[in-house]
């Protein structure tokens, strides 16, 4: 595959943002018939849904003059999610009745979990294609055993220490195994560059903690002096309010910060990505969503949909090296169309 | 569809092979009920082997080979022009979707269907589900529940024992109002919760002995346990378990992932009318248990007063009461029934 790059002029990259071109009263229309059908079928139409829901997110969402493509076979799709139900109602179900009987099924999904992931990134991924090529995943079982289950252990292990280092290498094994057509994602953000990002954030939570504590000491002292009580516990729910706004404001940056480490660090054969997400951005767009959602009853959920994902689309750009127009499909790819072969292989999907 | 002539639309775009990610600039035209690709890539198929995409707003439809390959237009608006001229349809799905009035029925329908099936039909399968679930399994779900309450919340009991007879005897001797009344285990436990009386789907009721000694009436006493025992002949705790799954279902599908702050507020909402309607259709058991056996209702109104008396007392409520009916409802239908 490399012979097919080296051809490449190695001039300036030309930047090609995604667009995104789904909008909220189209979604909605597609949502609430759909939902409509879900409900009636118990649920059971809900895999075809989810299927023209990606294809209609798919269709929509253009890279370099081309759209992408969703191929999900419904009936796949309905088969995870019978097993999620079975798996995860009888986790619950038991956790509910009987303590040890709970543990054991705890166990169960615990050791189930990473094959389901790794099955699932294999469906998603198999199933999405650009160009007439399909994405893939090759990653081995035993590897997904030890991102999915033994690395997050080690994180528990390590009071939370290890989370960067864990973050990193799941982030690592997700793009480095994931390709399109015969050409592999690669990622080069290190340890490091994870460490310093969550001990960014640390500080600023604990220099945030701090400032609010001793403004919480000060201002309800104040407030106590000259309106006794009532004015104390007002000065204390606006320092809720401030608080919950602040630790909102923190998780909202740091998903920005991260998402854009981790993309402006993946690369696709020689073309990289550009990702611009920033905090306010992402609290914008959150706050007014949730908001809506609250003050629409649940209407707005179609739109909230569609705004989230142009945003995090359309702050992701790729930078073409030379041409897109040189990869090539992976061997067995093509054969598996259309229900046969890999596609029934990987016939399981548990993401909703 | 119009077999033999050529159609007079052709689109222009570009085709990709399935082989590499090159565009190859192509024609499209229909001929002979074919679909003829001209330009940097020549074929040609008949149409009923060709997939189309779905009709959107804004999305171009592509055509999908039986091999894979695409064919993707440039310009959306001829594209559709062409399928319009092979007289192409879309699936009824497609079109309620891109129709307005058919959205606003499936919202109305969505609505009646949702409400229908939560005041409804839920309640009555769950009822029937419970029933025909044999008891033993319910039993045994619920067999370890008391131990870890016993281990949390519960110390022994300091009734003296002959009191604890005596209230056991009192209840045993009562006639259940219907036939088919559970097996049932009387269990006396000293609480860190204050008053409180509840059943386990084991078939244990347990009593505390702040509860015991706040009645001060061993016919309210008795109320209480009849109460109980109701819970336990409507299989109540299996029903609600029930109901909870299918609405949390029923969230999931229709909240999707908008979130679990959006989502967890509804559920315990939706929640709280079958809680209201358990304790009321136990309420019923119970006076009915109490007639039966020629026991004033006066004794259950005290019950009720006295929970009233809790209610005020404490601001916050007692956990006791935070998933039943406020007392002075529950004492104001009691009082209803009883004219």
């Amino acid at each position: 595959m490399s012979a097919v790059f080296e051809k490449a002029v190695p001039a300036a990259p030309t930047e090609e943002r995604i667009t995104f071109s789904a909008t909220g009263s189209e979604y909605f229309r597609i949502w609430i018939v759909n939902l409509l059908l879900s409900i009636v079928t118990l649920g059971i139409y809900s895999a075809w849904a989810k299927v023209r829901r990606n294809q209609y997110f798919y269709a929509n969402t253009k890279l370099a003059g081309s759209t992408f493509e969703y191929h999900g076979n419904p009936m796949a799709i309905l088969k995870g999610r019978i097993a999620a139900i079975v798996l995860f109602g009888g986790y619950n179900l038991a956790l509910r009745y009987s303590l040890p009987f709970g543990l054991v099924m705890m166990a169960v999904v615990a050791a189930v979990m990473p094959w389901l992931v790794w099955k699932s990134l294999q469906f998603s991924l198999h199933n999405s294609s650009y160009r007439g090529i399909r994405f893939g995943f090759r990653g081995s079982l035993g590897s997904a055993y030890l991102h999915y289950l033994v690395l997050p252990i080690v994180s528990v292990i390590t009071l939370g220490f290890g989370t960067p280092f864990v973050h990193q290498r799941l982030k690592r094994y997700q793009h480095t195994e994931s390709r399109y057509g015969g050409t592999h994602f690669s990622f080069d953000a290190t340890v490091g560059d994870f460490y310093k990002t969550y001990a960014v954030f640390l500080g600023l939570i604990v220099a945030g903690s701090f400032a609010l504590g001793i403004a919480a000491a000060v201002f309800g002292g104040v407030a106590a002096v000259l309106s006794g009580a009532a004015g104390a516990s007002g000065a204390v729910f606006l320092l809720i309010i401030v608080s919950y706004a602040f630790f909102l404001c923190v998780g909202w940056a740091l998903m920005a910060v991260l998402q854009n480490l981790i993309w402006n660090h993946t690369q696709l054969g020689t073309h990289r990505f550009k990702s611009t997400m920033t905090w306010s951005g992402l609290a914008g767009l959150y706050m007014t969503n949730t908001l809506a959602i609250i003050f629409t009853l649940g209407l707005f959920i179609p739109f909230a949909h569609v705004r989230a994902l142009r945003y995090r689309l359309e702050s992701t750009a790729m930078l073409v090296n030379g041409s897109l127009d040189d990869v090539v499909a992976n061997k067995g790819d093509a054969v598996s169309a259309f229900g046969e072969g890999a596609a029934d292989l990987a016939g399981f999907d548990l993401s909703l | 569809m119009d077999g033999g002539a050529t159609l007079g639309t052709a689109v222009a775009g570009r085709y990709y092979d399935g082989v590499t990610s090159r565009a190859h600039r192509v024609v499209l035209r229909v001929r002979d009920g074919h679909a003829c690709l001209e330009g940097e890539a020549e074929r040609s198929a008949p149409l009923n082997e060709i997939r189309v995409s779905e009709r959107s707003t804004h999305a171009p439809r592509k055509l999908t080979f039986a091999d894979d390959t695409v064919f993707e237009p440039d310009d959306r608006r001829v594209m559709d022009a062409l399928l319009h001229e092979t007289g192409h349809r879309d699936s009824t799905v497609v079109g309620m979707q891109q129709s307005w009035r058919a959205v606003l029925f499936s919202l109305v329908a969505l609505v009646v269907v949702l409400a229908v099936g939560y005041l409804f039909a839920l309640p009555a399968g769950a009822k029937l589900v419970a029933r025909m679930l044999p008891a033993t399994v319910e039993r045994q779900l619920g067999d370890g529940v008391l131990d870890v309450l016993d281990r949390q919340v519960f110390k022994p009991t300091k009734l003296p024992a002959s009191r604890r007879a005596e209230l056991a005897q009192a209840f045993a001797q009562l006639a259940p109002p219907e036939d088919g009344a559970p097996p049932y285990r009387l269990v006396f436990r000293r609480s860190r919760i204050g008053p409180n009386a509840f059943a386990l789907p084991s078939g244990d009721i347990v009593l505390t002995d702040e509860l015991v000694n706040l009645l001060e009436d061993d016919k309210a006493v008795l109320a209480t346990l009849a109460h109980e025992l109701g819970h336990l002949h409507e299989r109540h705790m299996t029903r609600r378990l029930i109901q909870g799954s299918v609405v949390a279902a029923a969230i999931t599908v229709v909240v999707g992932d908008a979130g679990s702050l959006v989502a967890g507020l509804p559920a315990m909402a939706l929640d709280m009318h079958y809680s209201r309607d358990a304790e009321q259709e136990a309420d019923d058991y119970a006076a009915a248990m109490l007639h039966q056996n020629g026991i004033p209702l006066a004794h259950m109104e005290r019950l009720f007063t006295t929970l009233e008396g809790l209610e005020k007392e404490h601001g916050t409520m007692p956990a006791y009461l935070a998933s039943h009916p406020p007392s002075a409802e529950r004492l104001a239908r009691l009082r209803e029934r009883a004219r």
